[in-house]
């Protein structure tokens, strides 16, 4: 996929700059890392062992904020704004981009209100321009706009970082998918072996059909040759 | 003699060459009438190429014949397209290409291709040999880097790829003495709208004129084979998943990113509109088909009306010449 390419750089460079760095340097790289237009993947920089160590000192917040990136959504930060640091507007933009992969997540069909309570955003007009601008054209979701019913309809949308428990599910959700095309795949032979013996039975039933009319012809052609000679018999003894 | 290519080159075949050479190699073969062996054991043989002389003493020739030709095509920059191939008569015993046929077959196909020239040669065969060689050097003249296209006609059918294997020659230097060899490069398969359909086609051979029943078994096939080839795409997802949750494998975030949007799209189709649908148009179909099978009981009912009042005519007509059945 598309954006998983062209991220791919971009983490590589900021995990070198991680990996180079320690302490309280890490905060301003993790916001310039948050504030990158084009990247929305942060598990590669939180498996950092430097980025671990921030765990518990005084620079956790900044941990915080990555992790907040990493799974989080415009309403987690708005409840605990205390928790965070300071956002600047490149970050918030990134930060509801990732509100609506994560909605995306759950429900294929976005009802407008919901997405305006999730994102803060007032009208319908600055709702779709924030969708067709930033997530669109970004290639981060893709899909189709219902006005007039109000639903955002996502046919695509590129993945979040995992949390650690939805690697279970993500196999539970492909098990299931297996099982069913494979139940699937039964049922398609099953309907061919029918539709072969449905045909095998209907051309026996004709062949049937063609013996009988045979038969029935030789009788009647039979019959018929002495009927004409009992008529001739008739006919010249009445005349 | 086979070591990859670093030419650089991107190769650009299209199914229109892989036809053309099997469909040569086919026909000369076919001519040759090969003689039915006399031996039982090694009927099984002979359809197996590469010298399989197990007569001796007969004079069974086994091994396959050796079809030549030429494929033309378009150069654009690092992109070499071969669209087309034709016959070449080539004797490898005396190793003399007749050249005045190659060049009559060139211009001929230059009239109606302008753009395309050629791009170099093509054999059958399981592997490059020392022989094409000499056959490879007497091209050169015409191009000075041609291509040599080989098409193994041993079916096999473990082998998932295509039996075609391009060929470039390189200029090496080995034991001092530079000489040219052949290096493998390798190629794509690109096609023309025209070419898909009759490679579409030619997959889908099935008996013609089939009743009903067959085309919906192909068809039901058809879609069966796609399923098959999806599912096991998905089981190699599945058993990758399941390695990196046990930690055989290690995390690979991007992949699992990808993935966990692939799965955002399921389920694929499961809305309520979707039932609507489904639900209006086989009510459609039925309706027809009902309509359809009406109209064909109330002929065929009015066929045996007819015919039966011409048969038991008994109230106009009395007592005439009539055959009483």
């Amino acid at each position: 996929m598309e954006i998983e390419e062209k991220q791919a750089e971009v983490i590589d460079h900021f995990v070198k700059q991680v990996s180079a760095q320690k302490g309280s340097a890490l905060g301003s790289v993790f916001v310039e890392a948050t504030s990158h237009p084009s990247l929305f993947a942060f598990s590669e920089i939180l498996a950092v062992p430097t980025v671990a160590e921030l765990e518990g000192t005084d620079n956790s917040v900044h941990l915080e904020m990555l992790r907040l990136f990493a799974h989080g959504t415009w309403s987690d930060y708005k409840r605990n704004s205390g928790k965070f640091p300071q956002l600047v507007p490149d970050q918030v933009l990134k930060l509801k981009q990732l509100t609506v992969l994560t909605l995306a997540e759950t429900k294929k069909v976005l009802s407008y209100d919901q997405l305006m309570r999730e994102l803060d955003v007032t009208n319908v007009r600055e709702l779709e321009d924030f969708l067709i601008n930033d997530c669109m054209y970004a290639g981060l979701v893709r899909g189709k706009l219902d006005q007039l019913q109000r639903y955002f309809e996502v046919q695509f949308a590129a993945g979040r970082d995992l949390r650690p428990g939805q690697l279970g599910s993500m196999i539970q959700t492909l098990s299931n998918w297996l099982a069913t095309s494979d139940n699937l795949l039964v049922t398609i032979q099953d309907k061919i072996k029918w539709a072969d013996t449905m045909s095998e039975l209907d051309k026996k039933h004709r062949k049937e059909l063609e013996d009988r009319v045979m038969e029935v012809k030789k009788a009647v052609s039979v019959k018929e040759g002495w009927s004409c000679e009992r008529e001739f018999f008739n006919s010249s003894k009445n005349a | 003699m086979a070591s990859s290519s670093s030419s650089g080159l991107t190769f650009k075949l299209h199914p229109l060459v892989i036809v053309n050479i099997s469909d040569h190699y086919t026909r000369v073969k076919s001519q040759l009438n090969l003689p039915p062996s006399l031996t039982s054991t090694s009927s099984a043989a002979t359809s197996n190429n590469n010298n399989n002389n197990s007569n001796g003493g007969e004079n069974n020739q086994q091994k396959p014949p050796r079809v030549y030709g030429c494929v033309i095509g378009v150069q654009r920059g690092r992109t070499v397209e071969i669209f087309n191939s034709f016959e070449l008569i080539y004797d490898p015993s005396t190793r003399s290409l007749d050249r005045s046929f190659l060049e009559k077959k060139q211009e001929l196909y230059k009239k109606v291709f302008p753009h395309f020239y050629v791009l170099g040669w093509y054999s059958t065969g399981s592997d490059a040999q020392e022989s094409d060689m000499h056959f490879h050097k007497a091209l050169m003249d015409i191009n000075e880097s041609p291509l040599y296209v080989l098409l193994n006609p041993a079916i096999n059918p473990a082998q998932k790829d295509l039996p075609v294997t391009i060929y470039e020659s390189e200029l090496h230097v080995i034991d001092g003495v530079p000489q040219l060899i052949f290096v493998r490069s390798s190629y794509t398969i690109e096609t023309v709208e025209a070419e898909r359909i009759s490679v579409d086609h030619v997959a889908h051979l099935k008996p013609s004129g089939g009743s009903a029943a067959t085309q919906l078994a192909a068809q039901l096939t058809g879609i069966h084979s796609a399923i098959k080839m999806l599912n096991s795409r998905i089981r190699v997802v599945h058993q990758y998943l399941v390695g990196m949750q046990k930690g055989d494998i290690p995390c690979e975030s991007s992949l699992l990113r990808q993935v966990s949007s692939l799965l955002r799209r399921l389920p694929a189709i499961e809305s309520e509109k979707f039932q609507d649908d489904l639900l209006m148009e086989y009510k459609d179909t039925l309706l027809i088909t009902y309509l359809a099978m009406f109209t064909n009981c109330s002929s065929t009912m009015n066929e045996l009306v007819d015919k039966f009042n011409t048969a038991y005519d008994r109230h106009s007509r009395r007592g005439g010449r009539t055959a009483f059945i």
